[in-house]
């Protein structure tokens, strides 16, 4: 097997047998290209009964190389209102780019992603949001994000 | 367990062949060494995560790698980062000369405008003052030269309604001629025929006012002027003034199309929009007071609007902005014209001439303050006569000016005296034209045609007649 699929294969015996925290669940993990999770911001906020859906791609090169992270956008789910938040999905983090390490993992990221939507004061779109979404690659890593606040 | 792969290894249970682990930092984590080499490696690679490669993601210390790392190969790194360096610097270098000759390019073009316009203005005569060659300008001619035509056109916009040449005036009237060699020989020839006793200033009170004063007194004369020129125009116009809370807009509007609207003289009262702007402008060309006008439409057609929300929109078009330019830029050619027209007249009128205190032109080498300064008896006045010779120096010299002023034609006075009447006269003009605009205004009436060849079924009529031709015309309301 490749190193993804061995660390993968860990990963999700891991949420298999300890679960998952609140608010994340495992939606779909049938092999080891994609992978979605359901993200819901428990307690008092401003997505306070929302359920949003995140979809995880992994190419070989994981842990190594970063997994490409969107909020999916379907008729069941939209991407919640963020200024980090694209309304294609995107999302503009910097463990999703510069600061991510093999130390992160798929639930460390959802937590993380959790925090980022349980810390927002207004809801709203990024400043560029129609232009980028105009011209943004299917892939969110092959853009290259400018990480304009410290708080993600 | 390797942090990369979470693959653990129990200590009782070696994994064969054995693989190496490596603890490179503070905290707990420990790795396999090749995950750990390949995560650093493939960081390094990418330009977003490459400052971060070889540092612990958990407690930051900086991991340290041992290689074969001969001394040409660091050497080999050095040079490269030494050469991109350099690389950067030339390209900051290159574009601030880039830059920096624009600016140059615009300073001469400054200058040059602005010795062109202070010859036009100060007259020929005033050659003491500035010469063609830019080696003898006094120091301050650089700074103030590229501030005329600057000065020329702000002065014409509301928000600065004084002449700032102030500092301008100040330097030069109080500064020494110009040196050329060639008048440093003049001088020294003619250094027998000229009295040691001559005082380098003029005296006390001397008409024309010296320019010191001028500069003074513009600012007065011109606020003066604007207000009475002001009551005036109102009395025309048959306007009331508005009692202060004007909100002037300038409607910047470039060819026509799109307005952009720039607030000038924020009076936060509610502006009234494009309704009043259609209102008909009654002539193709913007001017500046165009809007009279228009303000007396409002003022009588709507005599429901509050008087004391008296708008005015200003519109400048392009082809305005340009006529506004090039008007200020013009002021000192239009200064010397009148200058010259009332020198003609001058000819036949002695009160003119009086007026003008028109003289011959000067033959006399300049004085120096310097010369004559040095042969004072200094050492022998006792302090109280050496304060008197120099408060008796200073308001000499703001009074009537150096006596190289005071012995020349002033041919700048008959220039800002022309000045002065060739804007009296446009402002006249400009007041006519508004005047008959507004009239073409009130007396507007829409011509009515007959009804022939219309048809007459068109028409809701109670009673048609036969005869198209016999309907009525309506009558004017």
């Amino acid at each position: 097997m490749a190193v993804s699929s061995r660390r993968l294969q860990k990963e999700l015996t891991e949420i298999k047998t300890a679960g998952t925290p609140c608010g994340i669940t495992l939606l779909k993990a049938d092999d080891f290209q994609t992978w979605f999770l359901s993200l819901e911001v428990l307690g008092e906020s401003q997505y306070k009964g929302e359920v949003f859906a995140l979809m995880f791609r992994f190419d070989p090169q994981y842990p190594i190389s970063a997994p490409a992270v969107q909020f999916v956008v379907d008729d069941k789910y939209k991407a919640p209102l963020h200024p980090h938040v694209y309304s294609n999905g995107h999302i503009c983090a910097s463990i999703l780019g510069g600061e991510w390490s093999p130390v992160l993992s798929v639930i460390a990221v959802c937590i993380t992603l959790q925090s980022m939507l349980a810390s927002c004061k207004e809801k709203k779109r990024p400043p560029d949001n129609d232009r980028y979404v105009a011209h943004a690659p299917d892939n969110p890593k092959k853009t290259r994000f400018v990480y304009h606040d410290d708080e993600v | 367990m390797c942090y990369i792969c979470r693959e653990e290894e129990h200590h009782d249970q070696p994994v064969e062949p054995p693989v190496a682990w490596v603890h490179p930092c503070n905290c707990t984590l420990v790795a396999h060494e090749s995950c750990l080499l390949s995560w650093i490696q493939s960081s390094q690679q990418d330009a977003s995560r490459a400052p971060n490669a070889l540092k612990c993601p958990q407690c930051g210390t900086i991991y340290e790698l041992e290689s074969y790392n001969p001394r040409t190969l660091r050497f080999l790194n050095k040079l490269n980062s030494v050469v991109s360096m350099a690389g950067k610097v030339v390209t900051v270098a290159g574009v601030s000369c880039v830059i920096a000759s624009f600016g140059f390019g615009v300073y001469i073009i400054l200058t040059s405008y602005g010795a062109y316009a202070v010859q036009e203005f100060l007259g020929k005569d005033f050659d003491l003052v500035l010469t063609e060659d830019p080696s003898n300008w006094p120091w301050h001619a650089f700074i103030n030269l590229p501030l005329v035509p600057v000065s020329l056109i702000i002065s014409r916009t509301p928000l600065f309604e004084g002449f700032p040449l102030v500092p301008l005036f100040l330097a030069w009237t109080t500064s020494p001629p110009v040196q050329t060699t060639e008048r440093l020989m003049t001088a020294r020839w003619r250094r027998a025929m000229t009295s040691g006793a001559d005082t380098p200033w003029g005296p006390l009170i001397n008409w024309p006012p010296s320019p010191l004063m001028v500069t003074f007194l513009y600012p007065f004369v011109t606020k003066l002027y604007r207000r009475y020129f002001r009551r005036f125009q109102h009395w025309v116009m048959g306007t009331e003034p508005s009692t202060g809370t004007t909100v002037r807009r300038y409607v910047w509007a470039l060819n026509d199309d799109r307005n952009l609207q720039v607030q000038v003289d924020v009076n936060a009262l509610p502006a009234r929009e494009e309704g009043q702007q259609q209102q008909g402008r009654p002539q193709g060309n913007e001017e500046q007071q165009e809007v009279d006008p228009n303000g007396e439409e409002q003022e009588a057609e709507l005599p429901q609007d509050p008087a004391a929300v008296a708008e005015r929109t200003i519109r400048v078009t392009s082809a305005s902005l340009g006529r506004f330019v090039g008007g200020a830029l013009l002021i000192p050619k239009i200064s010397n014209w009148m200058g010259a027209i009332l020198f003609r007249l001058s000819k036949y009128s002695p009160l003119l001439r009086r007026f003008l205190a028109i003289r011959p032109p000067r033959t006399g080498a300049p004085e120096v303050f310097g010369k004559w300064f040095d042969s004072q008896p200094w050492s022998q006045m006792s302090v109280a006569r050496q304060l008197g010779v120099g408060v008796h120096m200073a308001l000499s010299v703001v009074g009537g000016g150096t006596k190289t002023f005071a012995e020349c034609d002033p041919v700048w006075w008959r220039n800002s005296v022309g000045l002065g009447i060739f804007v009296l006269a446009k402002d006249c003009v400009n007041l006519l034209h508004l005047y008959l605009t507004k009239r073409e205004i009130e007396t507007r009436r829409v011509k009515s045609r007959s009804f022939e060849g219309v048809d007459i079924k068109e028409l809701d009529l109670l009673n048609p007649p036969q005869n198209p031709a016999a309907l009525p015309l309506p009558t004017v309301a």
